[in-house]
């Protein structure tokens, strides 16, 4: 919604029609003679090459999983192999476009493209900068094992061929000299260094990440062009069409770039669809899909198409033509493109499938087409390869992928991990733990003026950062400074020390977030650092995660925490576990900021951290008073991990009222895990999540003044990870504690704590540690809230019925034990 | 007009005392004077005597039960009187109670709360934390009233049995359970109890004679034993012997025998003229009159005796207070009448506290020498021997003499032996010139 476009009524009513452009389908017709003008044959043969090495690879894995035995060599894989036999063509002709700064993803059924890309690279870099990579790569861990065993002639392509499909391999049987020490597995293998991004088992998810990657190459002006790959199935998917939509807003050509300063056009990226014609066993054209062909879809998202087009699959040459012409397009900055190569899985959707949905008829016709037998015919015919030379090529490759295999299964020189004598392995790789100030610290960051004269920097520093004045008065709401102020300033401070740094999300720019976060901040940072995304929650989370993996930091927001579900597998999935599944390669530098609402009623007012706890590989925290939204949120800027960013909407507007001195000037971290006493006290702890402090606080005043009870009010702040040392020497004084928090209770943090308390401290309690919590129930209006949300007279209702009945209280609310137990009967 | 027994407070010390016996039952007739119950504390015990005369018209606490001091335990009056209102639980009314701050109020009410009423029911339950405490302070969790959700015991609970003394006194509850076999202090109760039916019982369940009888350790004879423990486990003792010339005390005894009456002086025995020549000697031995208390030592600047009695019920050290200020005729006096109160059992608790060195003498009973323990945290004891005739040269001739023995034990944290055997150089040469002592 900027002020620069008016949206004109007449404009709108406007009578007229929508123009399209034909899509082309199948129209690459080159002759054999018009192609050697393009190919030398030596390119020719080696596309061969490379097809025949990813059809042994498969064919390979296909007989461990089918017959436990190949060439010979017996080996039994649990693991999964999604193969992808009759889909070599489209992998490398694709792969041959692309050079080391194009970087491609891809989905469960990518061991095609992975060699096709890496086998791309290595034909691409020179031999020195091949070693090297390989050298410096986990250590040299895995050149190590194939130099040591196997004979490349001295030659480093050769060398690097080996190291590809070793590398491969030994992350598919999960051992430790895998590309990703084997947590990545068949479905999630990637290399970076030849410009292969993590895969991802989940269908379609990998679009919003590798949009993010295009977005980080189009943010900080990087080279090379990104490609996310996927199959027709996946466009059926909600996360591949924001994608889609996402990398075609209308504002990165028309609103980027409007100061003149930075304009770099459409977003470099290829949406390429290897449409096999089946979504696992659903026939996306005739039965689950609509759109008879998928390149239909670019249509729908710009006027340009997404410059759609449908290509044979089947021949490298004519993937070829069409790749590069859309990267063409793409590095003149007319992106988005979308290609539907049409291709054909001959193995099943995985070795278990019997091929129910289709007929050996079928299977039989396409085997007839075998892509690669169709070029070995083309090269024959046409003169550039003998049938022994290609014969031999064949044998070389199954010898060669004999020898791989043999070293990947054995033992002892592919060790799987030992859990018994590194226990510790893979729970140090949950979190990189570091503090990188700026992922980039040598640009300068795109801002548009000096930080000073930024108008939300200057309002800032007129306010009075305490809440209340020297004589006890409230400050004025207007002059206090607020917890959005304590959001604010350790952002703006980033985006002037971080150069990759970029916020987005719904209406983030002009509105400056819809809690007002960010107001005042257009002026200061550009349209490509800092703007209004579609409302596309998988997007915007989807994408900060490929954004992270390129090594750039995102903060990106939800507006309220309830929306998580929409982003639910970008969250818990992606963002939460690529650091451990990339065996600590990657690292996700991503501020996740969601909003705990109330007054908005069912879907609006949900305190979800449960539900982000419970996922390994999240930090979580939520702070309820400025100091600690700034130092929160300068330790989250500052670290290398994925943070969800609770904040609520019943106190930004909150100033400080438990730091005496007022919120800090300057820079300061506060660590992730530390719980703040924000009341001491001697009878009762207290233990507070989120804005349900200031409840608490007063619960604790009246406790003190009517009825002699001292209470410690203890705020939590983080949630993971969280140190539970202060709590238990509260607990050791007072023997009694309460958890109270805003989420609904079954399920909740609180419980969590309540449990792990009772484990820690069990010999000093002199009560089960109680929660209060939200009633099970969906939120009511905001006129009924206080029968659902926790009040301070809860928390005393808690203490007297379940601790230390208080002599003269009156309890509101039933805890009773045999209320408990009525409500667990009916889930409510 | 109906009036309420209260549980008297025995010294400042005690806050609650255990009921042993009742002499009279409700509906009894009682005449002023006549013993209404026994109770005791956890150091002697008691007679309750009728402040009235009238009839036993309610009886609140049972034998065996702990009753904190002044509340309530029966009421004596006329046939037909109403005295409800002496019910304990009706004590406590804070609602009456004029507006104050507030926060105090609460604390009353708090307070009233972990009293003991009536209609709670204990359900067995007790929280780990009251555990704790329970265990650390030896409180005595049978008498805990729960005031916890659900009839649980919680750490307010035990802390009020701490507050209202019933730490010390956790022995007491063995004795709620074992009060058929009776255990007063009070030697009345001692007799009543031994003739008392379950021992008859018990020798009925087993015809053939027994070999052993199995006797609940009584409360007192516990805290000697954990005193005496105590003591030997936390000191360096060590026990130096000596023996004066009794010859010019024996004289003195002699002629006071003679002319005691008629002087009006008491019978002043051979132990008070230890305890005058002790009391006269050390102050000037500061180490042997004092408290060791960990890092600091207590030197007193006066001398109060602790005396060793034999009680029917065990040792007791009653305390002669400022026994350096008294003449020998007074402090015979006092001596002999806290020795008569505690061997009868009645002796105030606060007279069994406060010494700041201890005698004991087995003189009587012909030892010749012993190794006294020290009564913690005091640093010596001076044990009192029998006479015995002994030999030493005159003038180039053997002369026999009485020769009175004394055995110092002493802490050799505080005292080293030459300042032990210095003290008791001094006390021998005073005892040896008895009658000049006197003249100072």
């Amino acid at each position: 919604m900027p002020k620069s476009q008016y949206v004109d009524p007449a404009k709108a009513f406007e009578a007229g029609y929508i123009h399209f452009e034909d899509i082309p389908v199948c129209q690459y017709n080159k002759t054999l003679k018009e192609e050697l003008k393009l190919y030398s044959k030596e390119d020719m043969v080696r596309i061969y090459r490379d097809m025949v090495i990813i059809r042994e690879f498969e064919t390979m894995l296909n007989e461990v999983k089918t017959k436990s035995c190949y060439n010979g060599v017996e080996y039994n894989n649990p693991g999964p192999a999604h193969l992808s036999i009759g889909q070599e063509a489209s992998a490398v002709g694709e792969a041959y476009c692309l050079d080391i700064n194009d970087l491609s993803f891809g989905s469960h059924r990518s061991h095609g493209e992975i060699l096709a890309k890496g086998l791309s690279s290595i034909e691409k870099l020179d031999d020195k900068e091949l070693y090297d990579i390989m050298k410096e790569f986990l250590d040299g861990t895995v050149l190590a094992v194939v130099e040591k065993h196997m004979n490349a002639g001295g030659n480093v392509k050769e060398l690097a061929i080996n190291f590809l499909l070793y590398g491969a391999l030994a992350e598919i049987f999960a051992r430790k000299t895998g590309f990703n020490r084997g947590l990545g597995g068949s479905m999630h293998a990637f290399f970076i260094p030849f410009g292969l991004m993590p895969n991802n088992a989940i269908v379609g998810a990998s679009a919003p990440i590798a949009l993010g990657a295009a977005l980080y190459k189009r943010s900080n002006h990087k080279p090379g062009i990104v490609v996310s790959n996927c199959g027709d199935g996946a466009t059926g998917r909600g996360p591949v069409l924001e994608a889609l939509n996402f990398a075609s807003m209308d504002q990165i050509t028309k609103l980027w770039g409007m100061d003149g300063k930075y304009s770099d056009g459409g977003m470099p990226i290829l949406f390429n669809v290897f449409n096999n014609h089946y979504g696992m066993g659903g026939q996306t054209r005739g039965e689950t899909m609509g759109f008879d062909m998928v390149a239909r879809l670019g249509a729908g998202f710009n006027p340009s198409q997404m410059h759609a087009e449908r290509v044979n699959g089947y021949d490298p040459l004519a993937v070829i033509d069409a790749v590069s012409r859309k990267k063409k397009l793409l590095l003149e900055g007319k992106g988005p493109a979308l290609l539907d190569v049409v291709t054909y899985r001959v193995s099943g959707h995985s070795p278990s499938d019997s091929s129910t949905y289709r007929t050996a008829e079928e299977i039989e016709a396409w085997k007839a087409a075998d892509p690669i037998l169709a070029y070995k015919e083309k090269l024959v015919l046409g003169g550039i390869a003998t049938l022994d030379e290609l014969a031999k090529i064949n044998e070389d490759v199954t010898k060669r992928m004999t020898e791989v295999m043999k070293l990947a299964i054995n033992d002892e020189i592919s060790p799987r991990m030992d859990l018994n004598k590194e226990p510790d392995a893979i729970a140090s790789m949950m979190f990189s733990n570091q503090t990188v100030k700026s992922m980039e610290p040598d640009r300068e960051p795109d801002v548009l003026m000096p930080k000073e004269d930024c108008p939300r920097v200057k309002e800032i520093k007129g306010k009075v950062r305490t809440a209340t004045d020297a004589n006890g008065k409230p400050v004025s709401k207007m002059k206090m400074y607020n917890v959005c102020d304590g959001l604010f300033e350790p952002i703006i401070d980033k985006f002037y020390e971080d150069p990759t740094l970029i916020a987005y999300g719904e209406d983030n720019r002009d509105w400056g977030g819809a809690f007002g976060v960010y107001k005042k901040m257009t002026e200061a940072i550009p349209y490509h650092r800092f703007f209004n995304s579609p409302i596309s929650e998988s997007a915007i989370v989807g994408s900060a995660v490929g954004y992270a993996m390129c090594g750039g930091r995102a903060i990106v927001e939800l507006m309220y925490a309830d929306f998580i579900g929409c982003a639910g597998d970008e969250i818990f999935n992606q963002m939460a576990k690529w650091q451990a599944m990339s065996a600590g390669i990657l690292k996700m530098p991503i501020v996740l900021r969601v909003s705990v609402g109330s007054k908005y009623g069912a879907q609006h007012s949900q305190d979800w951290t449960a539900l982000c706890a419970h996922i390994p590989g999240l930090k979580v925290v939520f702070p309820s008073t400025p100091s600690d939204a700034k130092g929160l949120m300068t330790s989250a800027l500052n670290g290398t991990d994925p943070v969800v960013f609770f904040e609520s909407q019943r106190v930004y507007g909150f100033g400080e009222e438990f730091k005496k001195d007022g919120v800090p000037e300057g820079h300061y971290e506060i660590p992730f895990g530390e719980p703040d006493i924000k009341r001491a006290g001697k009878d009762v702890t207290i233990l507070t999540i989120g804005a349900v402090l200031y409840r608490a606080m007063e619960a604790a005043k009246i406790l003190e003044e009517k009825y002699g009870i001292s209470a410690e009010v203890i705020d939590t702040r983080s949630i993971v990870p969280f140190n539970y040392e202060k709590v238990i020497e509260s607990v050791k004084k007072t023997g009694k504690v309460l958890i109270v928090g805003d989420a609904c209770e079954r399920g909740s943090v609180m419980r969590d704590m309540a449990s792990n308390i009772t484990e820690l401290a069990f010999d000093y309690l002199d009560g089960p540690p109680v929660v209060v919590g939200s009633r099970n129930w969906i939120t009511p209006s905001f006129e009924l809230e206080k029968s659902f949300f926790p009040q301070a007279s809860w928390i005393i209702d808690a203490l007297a019925e379940k601790i230390m009945p208080i002599p003269g209280y009156v309890p509101t609310q039933n805890f009773t034990e045999i209320e408990k137990i009525e409500r667990e009967k009916k889930g409510i | 007009m109906a009036i309420a027994v209260i549980m008297p407070r025995q010294g400042q010390s005690v806050e609650s005392c255990i009921i042993t016996s009742w002499n009279k039952k409700v509906g009894d007739t009682v005449e002023k004077g006549e013993i209404l119950f026994s109770y005791e504390t956890d150091k002697s015990s008691f007679d309750e005597a009728a402040p009235e005369s009238g009839k036993l018209l309610a009886i609140f606490r049972e034998e065996g039960d702990d009753v904190p001091c002044l509340e309530n335990v029966c009421v004596i009056g006329n046939d037909g009187e109403d005295f409800a209102q002496f019910a304990p639980a009706a004590e406590s009314a804070p609602e009456e109670a004029p507006k104050e701050a507030v926060a105090e109020k609460v604390e009353e009410k708090v307070e009233a709360v972990a009293e003991p009423t009536a209609d709670v029911v204990a359900s067995g339950a007790i929280s780990p934390r009251a555990r704790a405490l329970a265990n650390k302070t030896g409180a005595d969790l049978l008498k805990a009233t729960p005031t916890g959700p659900n009839g649980r015991i919680i750490e307010r609970d035990v802390q009020s049995l701490v507050d209202r003394g019933l730490t010390v006194s956790g022995a007491a509850s063995a004795e709620y359970t074992a009060q058929v076999e009776g255990s007063g202090i009070n030697g009345k109760v001692m007799l009543k109890d031994l003739s008392a039916a379950p021992a008859a019982a018990e020798t009925a369940v087993a015809p053939a004679a027994p070999e052993y009888e199995e006797v609940k350790m009584p409360n007192i004879r516990k805290i000697i034993a954990k005193q005496m423990c105590a003591s030997l486990t936390t000191m360096a003792q060590l026990t130096l012997n000596t023996s004066f010339d009794a010859t010019k005390v024996m004289e003195l005894r002699k002629s006071l025998k003679a002319g005691a009456e008629k002087m009006g002086l008491p019978n002043i025995t051979l132990n008070d003229i230890v305890l005058y020549a002790v009391s006269r000697v050390i102050l000037n031995h500061k180490g042997a009159n004092a408290h060791c208390l960990g890092d600091t030592i207590r030197y007193f600047n006066t001398v109060n005796l602790g005396i060793a009695v034999d009680s029917p019920k065990g040792l007791l050290v009653p305390t002669l207070f400022h026994a350096e200020k008294l003449s020998l005729s007074e402090l015979s006096r006092q001596a002999k009448s806290i020795i008569t109160a505690a061997q009868g059992g009645s002796i105030s608790p606060d007279l069994l506290a406060g010494g700041t060195f201890t005698v004991t003498n087995l003189g009587a009973m012909g030892i010749e020498s012993f190794t006294p323990i020290i009564n913690p945290p005091q640093t010596a004891i001076l044990g009192v021997d029998c006479i015995t005739r002994r030999l030493k040269e005159v003038d180039g001739c053997d002369v026999s003499y009485p020769a009175m023995g004394l055995s110092l034990t002493f802490d050799h944290r505080v005292l080293d032996g030459a300042d032990a055997a210095r003290f008791l150089k001094e006390l021998v040469f005073k005892l040896e010139n008895f009658d000049l002592l006197l003249l100072v």
